[in-house]
């Protein structure tokens, strides 16, 4: 590796006035910014920038399935593409799935697929094909945020939009959406997904340890992260149809 | 006006309001419609970006986006992709391929195709207007081209609309496409599958069509678009025909 690219553990993560490393307070979020629709050839799309983080989400279908013995003659089939850009972190990726995006691109289907009616359009798949821009911590929440909101952009029925937030733990401080160093030096991450409106959790992973008192604060947490996303979300998917109708109104 | 809700339901939303996939609708004895499902709480909710049709102790919702979901009665534009002897094969811009079955008759014990001109006369590459005969949603719907007015279209523009588009772009009773049709002096189809036909080829009329067809798009949620696509369209003068 060129030794420019060596990243070296910060002195400390977290202030003793609990100023994170990014001067973020422990329950304060990056900035996210939320766009539906960036891809016109797409059945439906968002972009969303997350902190550091660029995802692109693009939705297909449903459509017909290829190869066709994998079609379901009671449901659709939803698959799921997770892929980081070569150009998305400090040192080029290889393009092509590796086991991380293997794995990642099955835990983001699992938690996007009890949102979808998939009953309702049997022998069909649903293609999401989620591409990182840039990388920068938190990318497989990024991802499910972006990608619910393509499905519904894309006009699937859904139980409901699926918001994802991680939380974390360095020393003994619980922490919002972790930022790079944290997820890097920190000593747990714990990334949740969350269909919002039933509050039915669809993706919870951990990584490091938690004590059973941190790990209710670090959920807590993380609901409330959820909370804020969903927001967004909500706030992007109108936005276009809003902004059509104020314009006409102001004529 | 619609008639008050039925007692005992509590409604969240106002008629036509935008809502996004979960919102609660109405909670109580509600019958739910198109777009909409019941969750275990009893709560009515949206599944789809669109426009909440509430009253009448119903509660529906138009989507905003979508793919084609082909209905029995549907009128449909298609390219033939493949013939067969029996079938026809149909590209309908949905997820599922339009198929036609060749016209029989049994003579004897023995079951014959005698093909009718129309069926004899398609070729792959062609464009064809046909009705769903038949959709079950998880198998080809099929189609016919046995009707007044259905069968090839020769000649002629061919232009798209998105699918959860096509109602707002006929119109209720069809009022939009009369409008469109009488202003622009030619012969317009518009298939519920997104696919428009018109029948001419002078670029004046197709480029204040595409307009036209792009403002529908655009602004089909917000009230008063026959109103807009009139506007749009005086500024149109049709050609005298020749």
């Amino acid at each position: 590796m060129n030794p420019l690219f060596i990243e070296k553990k910060p002195e400390r993560l977290i202030e003793k006035d609990g100023t994170r490393i990014d001067g973020r307070k422990p329950d304060e979020m990056r900035s996210i910014r939320m766009e539906v629709g960036p891809l016109k050839k797409a059945n439906g799309s968002a972009y969303l920038e997350w902190g550091g983080n660029a995802v692109l989400a693009g939705v297909y279908g449903p459509r017909e399935v290829h190869p066709r013995h994998m079609a379901l003659p009671d449901r659709a089939l939803l698959r799921c593409r997770y892929s980081l850009a070569p150009f998305s972190v400090p040192e080029r990726k290889r393009p092509g799935p590796d086991r991380r995006s293997v794995e990642l691109s099955k835990v983001i289907r699992e938690a996007l697929l009890p949102s979808v009616f998939a009953e309702k359009y049997p022998n069909t798949s649903i293609d999401i094909f989620i591409e990182v821009l840039r990388a920068d911590a938190g990318t497989r929440v990024a991802g499910v945020s972006a990608a619910s909101l393509a499905l519904s952009d894309a006009g699937i029925p859904l139980r409901g939009l699926v918001a994802a937030c991680a939380t974390g733990r360095v020393g003994d401080s619980i922490l919002l959406d972790l930022g790079h160093e944290e997820d890097m030096w920190g000593d747990a991450d714990l990334p949740l997904a969350m269909l919002m409106e039933t509050k039915e959790i669809t993706l919870l992973q951990a990584d490091g340890t938690l004590s059973p008192e941190q790990f209710k604060q670090a959920l807590d947490l993380a609901l409330k992260g959820c909370e804020h996303v969903y927001k967004i979300q909500i706030e992007a998917l109108k936005r276009p149809y809003v902004s059509v109708r104020r314009e006409l109104e102001e004529g | 006006m619609r008639s008050p809700e039925p007692s005992g339901v509590e409604v969240f939303v106002k008629d036509r309001e935008l809502v996004v996939p979960g919102q609660p609708l109405a909670r109580g004895p509600i019958r739910p419609q198109r777009n909409v499902y019941k969750d275990k709480m009893g709560i009515t909710r949206a599944t789809r970006v669109g426009l909440v049709e509430i009253g009448g102790g119903r509660v529906g919702l138009i989507p905003l986006r979508g793919v084609y979901v082909p209905k029995i009665g549907d009128l449909v534009i298609g390219k033939v992709e493949g013939i067969s002897p029996r079938i026809v094969l149909l590209d309908i811009s949905s997820f599922h391929r339009g198929v036609m079955l060749m016209p029989k008759k049994t003579r004897g014990r023995r079951m014959v195709f005698p093909s009718t001109p129309k069926y004899e006369e398609l070729k792959p590459g062609d464009v064809v207007l046909a009705k769903v005969r038949s959709s079950d949603g998880a198998s080809d719907p099929l189609l016919t081209i046995r009707g007044e007015g259905l069968g090839k279209l020769r000649s002629g523009y061919l232009m798209e609309i998105e699918a959860s588009k096509v109602p707002r772009a006929l119109g209720k009773r069809h009022s939009m496409l009369s409008l469109i049709k009488e202003r622009l002096k030619c012969d317009l189809v518009i298939g519920q599958n997104g696919i428009v036909w018109v029948g001419t080829d002078d670029p004046r009329v197709i480029g204040v069509l595409e307009r036209a067809l792009r403002k529908i798009e655009k602004e089909s949620h917000v009230a008063g678009l026959t109103e807009r696509i009139g506007k749009l369209l005086d500024s149109f003068e049709a050609r005298p025909s020749k």
